[in-house]
């Protein structure tokens, strides 16, 4: 039993996130000051908790935590020409031993409800942050877009260990009310027990009405930007690669980083928004690094 | 007024039954197992030694298994947890199918097991004499999974995992416990074995020890006394701890 809980908070526009960034980040902090036992030793045990679920796998035995900051810099908004740089913390709990499954920056949150090893399949989900338009100059006079929220599902296939491939569908609601289908491809090489290089090809799809809120420049928008007339249509939205690096200092110590290029394409790249105030071109470069220690539970 | 003070009896009525029902319902296996005088013991690991490949592999890393029957695993197994139970709990011998609980495997599919319940307890119910007794421990094989791949390992082998710069081996014991209530055939607690203080750097989710270099890997295992050794001194150290974690000691 594997239970994975992950927080990601990387739109530097919400407060909420900043903060809870900051927090993790303090905690890091600290515990990196701290001395720690060995990885598989145990750093403390908890007592046993004052009740239990009878529907829920028991909580006693032992657990990793691993906890970490990433620094990514991306493009302020999809589209966008600058980029910036943000803070996102890395928390997660796992059973003591459970290896880290193959984990694309492009992921998003999902659990295998479906599971044969080489092919899993579940319910994914999504949060796409609100594009304010005081955010970025570039957006001024489009109005803001609300935040969305993506569910639907994923199914991923390794045909043997080091080649995964995989899709996400979602639905969108709230900031757009369409639909995205990620496609993507990794080469996960070992290049030794401590090092781990991974890349491969990405490509997604959206429709009109996923695309539309974000790229179409209506009337009212052409005349407060200056920006021509433009209806975005959905279709390929964007083809790119991406590349990973994991390195494990020890068993406690590990650093990561990545590099995503994306090329915008169809009515996305050719959107006035792009073509006059942004880039086709998206680059995502992230870095970080985590420390993991067991505990138990009575 | 005395509408009042009826809403307020009500109240406090409903909350004595809720918090009554509630504690049953919330109960603790710890508190569950104070009442468990009495248990069987059942070992179903199997004889199957599985030899994986994980990593840097060709196209067929498909697992292949031998017999180990002659280690008598699952009987040492029942003889260790018997050792280390002795002390709180009255062990009663029981019979059981062991090939019957052997051949029962995990759905892939989560929400089908969920649907289907805990296929041991059944068999808990069904296969094994005598009944009455007030809980009976299974042990059978666990699943971990290995790699980045999604590759699964389970019950007792080897794995080679290997890399662009080395390979490496690492042996295993993969096993779960479970308690089962022997009045009500409820599940008590389920726990599988976790991994050892020197844990590789292969992560198993279960007992795993690198293999020296100087041990050759495949051949016959079945006389294989090193392999025999290492795989009866994982079960040896993980068993007392797992216990221990399941409140059982």
């Amino acid at each position: 039993m594997v239970e994975i809980v992950r927080a990601c908070f990387r739109s530097p526009a919400d407060a909420a996130a900043r903060r809870a960034a900051s927090a993790a980040l303090a905690v890091f902090g600290v515990m990196v000051g701290l001395p720690m036992p060995a990885f598989a030793q145990t750093a403390f045990t908890l007592p046993p908790p004052p009740f239990e679920l009878p529907f829920l796998p028991t909580l006693s035995g032992s657990w990793t935590a691993t906890i970490g900051a990433e620094g990514v810099y991306k493009p302020d908004f999809e589209g966008a020409k600058a980029s910036m740089l943000s803070a996102a913390p890395i928390l997660y709990i796992r059973r003591a031993g459970s290896p880290d499954s193959f984990h694309s920056p492009r992921d998003n949150a999902s659990i295998a409800l479906i599971d044969f090893g080489d092919l899993r399949a579940g319910p994914v989900a999504r949060f796409v942050p609100a594009r304010n338009q005081g955010g970025n100059a570039a957006l001024y006079g489009l109005g803001d877009v609300n935040a969305a929220f993506e569910l639907g599902g994923f199914i991923e296939y390794f045909p043997v260990d080091w080649f995964r491939l995989r899709n996400e569908t979602r639905g969108g609601f709230g900031g757009h009310g369409g639909v995205v289908s990620d496609f993507s491809a990794d080469f996960i090489v070992p290049v030794t027990r401590s090092l781990t290089f991974s890349a491969g090809p990405r490509f997604t799809w959206e429709s009109t009405a996923a695309t539309a809120p974000y790229f179409s420049i209506n009337q009212a928008q052409a005349m407060a930007t200056g920006l021509t007339l433009f209806d975005a249509k959905g279709a390929a939205h964007s083809a790119g690669v991406g590349a990973q690096i994991k390195y494990r200092i020890n068993p406690q110590w590990e650093v990561h980083s990545y590099v995503e290029y994306q090329r915008l394409l169809g009515d996305v790249a050719k959107s006035p928004l792009v073509m006059v105030r942004g880039s086709a071109n998206q680059t995502t470069v992230g870095i970080g690094a985590s420390y993991s220690f067991d505990f138990k539970i009575r | 007024m005395r509408l009042t003070v009826r809403r307020a009896v009500f109240a406090f009525a409903m909350l004595l039954v809720l918090g009554r029902s509630a504690g049953a319902l919330f109960e603790t296996r710890d508190s569950k197992l104070q009442a468990v005088k009495t248990v069987g013991i059942i070992s179903a690991v199997g004889d199957r030694f599985v030899f994986s490949k994980a990593g840097l592999t060709g196209f067929d890393n498909s697992s292949r298994s031998v017999s180990v029957a002659a280690w008598a695993l699952d009987d040492f197994f029942v003889q260790q947890a018997t050792s280390l139970l002795s002390a709180r709990f009255q062990v009663k011998p029981v019979s059981y199918s062991r090939a019957t609980f052997a051949a029962i495997n995990e759905s892939p599919l989560r929400p089908v097991e969920l649907i289907r319940g805990d296929r041991f307890k059944k068999l808990v119910e069904t296969d094994v004499t005598p009944q009455g007794l007030d809980a009976f421990v299974v042990i059978t094989r666990a699943k971990s999974d290995l790699g980045a791949g999604g590759r699964k390992v389970e019950g007792i082998g080897l794995v080679t995992y290997s890399t662009v710069a080395e390979s490496y081996s690492a042996i295993h014991a993969l096993y779960e416990i479970r308690v089962v209530d022997g009045k009500t055939f409820d599940l008590i607690e389920r726990l599988a074995a976790g991994p050892l203080d020197n844990s590789t750097d292969l992560r198993l989710a279960g007992p795993s020890r690198l293999l020296d270099e100087g041990i050759p890997v495949g051949g016959n295992v079945a006389n294989d006394d090193s392999m025999h050794r290492a795989v009866v001194d994982l079960i040896t150290r993980s068993l007392p701890v797992t216990l221990e974690d399941m409140h059982l000691r």
